[in-house]
């Protein structure tokens, strides 16, 4: 069953910003994705750099299934990590560069105004 | 498959870890300001080194010292990470936390110091560069040596100062930039430097930089984008020096020089070292100063580990070492600040033998720059 870890105040961290914080030996990052809030490890896979001091943006995809035209998706829900640009998209935790590769998510629930993350 | 990853579940601790770990790392970058460097230029180079730094700079291009002119359709995203180190305190802080013993200073814009069309520019800036780094960085903090810059453009004055550094044990060795370069260095004209290099007790170091340019092998206007560029400039650059200095036979004529080849990875040494075998077989009298086998050449030379390769069996990467003699040749390089430096950590995880990862990761750059080893 998991547990509730409080993790601040929302306001702290307004839409479209982020912030990392440890609960317990975990780091976190934890981010407001239009008014949603999302967590993944502070831990890139790759060479374990600090995944979430990266930024935020979109990306750019191509495919079959954008019928082979450019385009570019996911706004305000990509982390870059800042150590070699390794891309993830935060809700889903999903690495862009290897369908492999997912990172674990933690729910963050806000309740009077505090953010709330289940371990 | 999905792979989850989290922070839990870490690792067992190994037995020897990489805190125990003797770290020397052949390559990190330290980043020249124009500025600074105007103070030890000669006149009136500085007086165009202070216009140069009014001018903004971006990574690794410089307009009027490395401009890059690069081609690459910017998009939001990518690296927010400071990628330059100013100060020797900065970079000790920096590799304390990488758990670096050591390390060898490579530059940032020089990296483009053969791309500079005035000869006398470039000598300038080769010259004052090393003075500044001598003053600033090298007397400052002693576990960080210097590589001396010469430029290609001027191998007699490149040769008078590594002789005038020659004295202290500050510099390690003497840099070679290889991107852009006009003629190879297997060529004769660079025959003082390599004398110098050899009276002087200093290795060289082949180095490259990313680069589309109109010489062999960076005519890469064919390809649309850095991950192209970027994965043949930096090889091919190895391998074309490599095979000048093999057939004019710079490792016979010179047999204490010590030589070695800077941030390529490694696969390309297998490669060429075949094909030239291949070659040797049926053209040796064209080459009759060799008198062996390339690849035994080969492997009197060292290389650095970065940018390492990342096959999906890490297994792979120890096979790939066994080909050149890696244990006894390869140098732990990191690239640090740059874009794709490697950690440690993750060159000492590999699943190379204790001892194999002992001289990877320390002894075999010990050797190569002549460093002293603790002996705890």
């Amino acid at each position: 069953m998991p547990r509730e870890h409080p993790i601040g105040r929302a306001e702290e961290i307004p839409e479209g910003q982020h912030r990392v914080v440890r609960v317990g030996n975990r780091e976190l990052g934890v981010f407001n994705i239009r008014g949603e809030f999302h967590a993944i490890p502070n831990l890139c896979p790759h060479q374990r750099g600090p995944l979430c001091d990266g930024g935020v943006s979109g990306t750019i995809d191509y495919g079959p299934h954008t019928d082979f035209k450019l385009a570019w998706i996911w706004e305000g829900e990509v982390v870059t990590c800042p150590w070699h640009s390794l891309e993830f998209h935060v809700p889903t935790g999903q690495c862009v560069a290897f369908d492999e590769i997912r990172l674990r998510t933690y729910e963050v629930l806000v309740r009077d105004g505090e953010l709330l993350v289940l371990i | 498959m999905t792979t989850e990853v989290s922070t839990e579940g870490r690792p067992a601790r190994q037995r020897e870890t990489l805190a125990d770990t003797f770290v020397v790392d052949a390559d990190v970058h330290v980043h020249e300001d124009p500025a600074e460097l105007a103070e030890y230029a000669e006149s009136p180079w500085d007086v165009a080194l202070r216009e140069i730094a009014t001018v903004e700079e971006r990574y690794l291009d410089l307009p009027g010292m490395s401009p890059r002119a690069e081609y690459r359709v910017p998009f939001p995203g990518g690296s927010n990470r400071r990628q330059i180190v100013t100060s020797a305190r900065e970079m000790r802080e920096g590799l304390d936390e990488l758990h670096v013993d050591q390390a060898v200073l490579f530059p940032d814009h020089l990296l483009s110091l053969a791309m500079v069309r005035d000869p006398a520019f470039a000598t300038t800036l080769a010259s004052a560069y090393n003075r500044w780094l001598h003053e600033r960085w090298l007397t400052e903090e002693r576990s960080l040596k210097g590589s001396l810059v010469v430029a290609p453009q001027n191998p007699e004055a490149g040769a008078r100062d590594i002789l005038a550094h020659a004295g202290g044990r500050e510099f390690a060795c003497v840099y070679l930039p290889a991107s852009g370069l006009k003629t190879l260095y297997g060529d004769e004209r660079y025959d003082p430097v390599y004398a110098a290099a050899s009276e002087a007790g200093l290795p060289v170091v082949i180095h490259s930089v990313e680069a589309v340019y109109p010489v062999f092998p960076f005519q890469l206007e064919q390809f649309r984008t850095s991950m192209a560029v970027h994965a043949l400039a930096h090889p091919l650059s190895m391998v074309a020096n490599l095979v000048s200095m093999i057939e004019t036979g710079v490792p016979v004529r010179y047999p204490e020089l010590k030589i070695g080849f800077m941030e390529a990875g490694t696969a390309w040494v297998p490669f060429i070292a075949n094909r030239l075998d291949k070659e040797y077989i049926e053209r040796r009298r064209e080459v009759p100063l060799l008198q062996e086998r390339p690849s035994r050449t080969m492997r009197r030379f060292y290389y650095g580990t970065q940018p390492i390769e990342e096959p999906e069996r890490r297994a792979d990467l120890v096979s790939l070492f066994e080909l050149f003699d890696g244990e006894n040749r390869a140098m732990f390089a990191s690239d640090w600040p740059h874009h794709d430096f490697d950690h440690p950590q993750h060159v000492f995880g590999l699943p190379f033998s204790p001892e194999a990862r002992r001289r990877i990761m320390g002894l075999n750059a010990a050797e190569f720059f002549g460093l002293d080893v603790p002996q705890n």
